[in-house]
């Protein structure tokens, strides 16, 4: 008999998942949602009761705008390069050419790393002096570029060395993407005098298209959540140019202990998140339809 | 058959206890990393020499991940913590919060300290029962190289507007060699480096009835003369932490230092490592419109409140603050006394030729403000400090962001 016609069985296969989601999932959420309309520094004890006191605060302070504003800026920045990246290497690694598989090895390599090791890279990369990239520029006679400490430019340079680290995740999702395209439709195009960009455009990228959906969905939360590489490479820093949400709500939260307006803080990226996971779940659904 | 079951069980029991036995005699230490941390391990090396049965953990933290673990711990009650090394600013907070144990009641702890840092020891300040051993005698002085100054006829600086006089002409006649360098990365780096500048205009952060009081044509002379030393210093130092300005001075690429604290001169006459070998001179820093303000920071010992191993961890930091090691710790990593009278030592000032000023400015050191929401305070003005440095916003402007936040926070 199927399990279905037993609702109790059901009931029973899916207790320990679903305890374990409302345990680990659902009353952290909750508790946090609670706490965002109190004054508290240290959880429910001695929490006072202010409303939507904390989340007007968040809205006038400029730190919490300017962190909001990086975050944003850092995941659309980072996340199309990435895909772009991801693209280009997927098409150039599915031809056939003498060393592809050890290419694939080295284009693999950054993601692999931990984000704090590709941190410290970068920061020496970075660095103004004695950093790699500086020297490079001197030896063609340029000027060295401030990437760290310039507040201009300091949240693109934690973007470049990002996308180093994880252009590499998208490649093996549009590379997986261009294996499943039948090869039979280019020879078919070829034969109607379908051109390279031609076969590009009406072939490959139509077909691509719920594989680049899901490499930017996931990069873009995952960039959302943006907090090691910054901790690591600026801290924040210069000034507040690098400052994204996640800092923020580690600094209310762990330096300041002022757990209501932390709460606060998470609730906004909870929202924030949660509307573009639920986009993503949307999509995966139409797709199984499909 | 029941017998080795039995004597297994006996031993296994005789095992689990002789191992509970031996936990209950263990010391956790949380301290700081760098040269703080070389001569906490060195003291934990000594001590566990003397000491074969403790089993000792130490963690080895910088400032802000140290601050943050040890006011978890005490806010979870975690009792996971014995030693705990704090900042004198972190005091206020942790004292009022009834996080460290009162040492005189554990026993006490015997020495003769420098008044400043044995006040903030101290709750209330000065007066009260001892919460913190101090370990570190820091105090902010000002560096310059006396070779300089005096291969092109100069005094050394009196008021900060003579640094920055002083800092233009080295920049223009010695090549590769920048007018002064400080701390400019944001939060507390940047905050202890403008301090004495406050300070020697008379400037504050919180006035005496505990309200911010950035928003003053004091503060923003001292942030405009802060940023007249920029152009003058290497570039990047918006990113410089201690690392930075040690290895420059070090190296030589610097003639001035705004900011230069005694536990980072340790290596400044060791042949192997500088090439400035005698020519840096350290001093109380200049003075403005007021006397010099040099700027206390020392590093202290304390007993967590909820610690398991009190006693032990008492005895402990009487074995680290004990003339011997103090001087030890001195000889060994450069990191200054607080013991006043190691400052008179012959073999320390042999070692160490700025201890007598040294000790003048620890004597006539300022704390920072004795507030517990200074953590928050240090860094939303360590933020708007940074913003003002690297052009973000204008120095008027950042003071007085600054002013409304702090004001906001102490409110909170």
């Amino acid at each position: 008999m199927r399990a279905q016609n037993r609702p109790w069985l059901l009931l029973v296969l899916l207790a320990p998942a679903a305890a374990l989601f409302v345990l680990l999932t659902m009353y952290p959420l909750a508790r946090v949602f609670l706490l965002s309309f109190a004054a508290s520094d240290h959880g429910f004890e001695g929490a006072r009761f202010v409303g939507l006191e904390n989340y007007a605060e968040l809205l006038q302070g400029r730190s919490f705008r300017r962190a909001a504003w990086n975050t944003a800026f850092f995941a659309l920045v980072a996340t199309v390069a990435e895909v772009l990246v991801g693209l280009g290497l997927a098409l150039l690694l599915d031809r056939a050419f003498a060393f592809r598989r050890a290419l694939t090895l080295v284009v693999l390599a950054p993601y692999v790393l931990s984000t704090i090791v590709v941190a410290a890279i970068w920061r020496a990369w970075f660095h103004y002096d004695v950093g790699f990239l500086n020297n490079a520029l001197r030896a063609v006679g340029l000027d060295g570029v401030p990437w760290l400490f310039d507040p201009n430019i300091a949240l693109l340079s934690i973007a470049l060395a990002d996308v180093w680290q994880n252009a590499p995740f998208c490649f093996l999702i549009l590379y997986a993407g261009l294996r499943s395209i039948p090869p039979e439709l280019y020879e078919a195009a070829r034969i109607d005098g379908a051109g390279a960009w031609r076969r590009f455009r009406d072939i490959t990228v139509p077909l691509l298209t719920p594989y680049l959906f899901v490499a930017a969905l996931m990069r873009t939360l995952d960039s959302f959540k943006l907090f090691d590489k910054v901790y690591a490479m600026t801290g924040g820093g210069p000034g507040n140019a690098t400052e994204t949400l996640s800092m923020h709500v580690h600094r209310l939260a762990f330096r300041f202990f002022d757990i209501g307006l932390a709460s606060a803080a998470a609730v906004a990226m909870i929202l924030v998140a949660g509307t573009l996971g639920a986009a993503y779940a949307v999509q995966l659904l139409r797709s199984e339809a499909r | 058959m029941r017998k080795p079951i039995a004597a297994l069980a006996v031993a296994t029991a005789l095992a689990v206890g002789a191992v509970e036995a031996q936990a209950q005699d263990r010391l956790v230490i949380a301290g700081r990393d760098a040269a703080f941390g070389t001569a906490l391990a060195r003291m934990v090396e000594a001590y566990q020499q003397r000491n074969p049965t403790v089993r000792i953990e130490r963690l080895e933290l910088p400032g802000g991940p140290l601050y943050e673990r040890i006011a978890l711990n005490a806010r979870e009650r975690a009792r996971a913590l014995d030693v705990v090394m704090l900042d004198d600013i972190w005091a206020p907070e942790f004292m009022a919060n009834n996080w460290l144990a009162d040492l005189d009641r554990l026993g006490g702890v015997p020495g003769t300290f420098v008044k400043s840092a044995d006040a903030v020891s101290r709750n209330p300040v000065g007066t009260g029962p001892r919460f913190a051993a101090p370990m570190v005698g820091n105090v902010a002085m000002f560096a310059y190289r006396g070779d300089l100054l005096a291969k092109h006829g100069l005094q050394p600086p009196r008021s900060w507007t003579e640094v920055a006089t002083i800092a233009r002409t080295i920049q223009e006649r010695e090549p590769g060699v920048a007018g002064v360098a400080f701390r400019g990365i944001r939060g507390n780096p940047i905050v202890t480096g403008f301090l004495p500048i406050l300070g020697a205009y008379g400037g504050e952060i919180i006035d005496s009835q505990g309200r911010a009081a950035l928003d003053s044509p004091a503060a923003l002379a001292a942030l405009e003369q802060f940023l007249a030393l920029r152009p003058l210093a290497p570039r990047g130092v918006e990113t410089w932490n201690a690392t930075e300005v040690r290895e420059a001075m070090e190296q030589g690429r610097i003639a001035m230092s705004a900011e230069f604290w005694p536990g980072w001169a340790g290596t400044l006459d060791d042949a192997s490592r500088s090439r400035v070998v005698g020519n840096v001179n350290l001093v109380s820093p200049p003075g403005q419109t007021r006397g010099p303000a040099p700027m206390l920071g020392a590093w202290m010992l304390g007993v967590a409140a909820d610690s398991p191993n009190a006693a032990r961890a008492l005895d402990f930091i009487r074995f680290v603050v004990s003339p011997e090691n103090q001087k030890r710790i001195a000889i060994e990593t450069g990191n200054p006394p607080t013991l006043a009278a190691l400052y008179a030592d012959t073999d320390l000032v042999r070692q160490f030729r700025w201890y007598p000023a040294q000790l003048q400015a620890l004597e006539n050191a300022v704390a920072r403000p004795r507030i517990a929401q200074w953590n928050r305070v240090e860094a939303i003005l360590g933020e708007h400090l940074q913003m003002a440095l690297v052009g973000q916003t204008q120095p008027r402007e950042a003071l007085a962001e600054a002013n409304r936040e702090i004001q906001r926070a102490l409110a909170r």
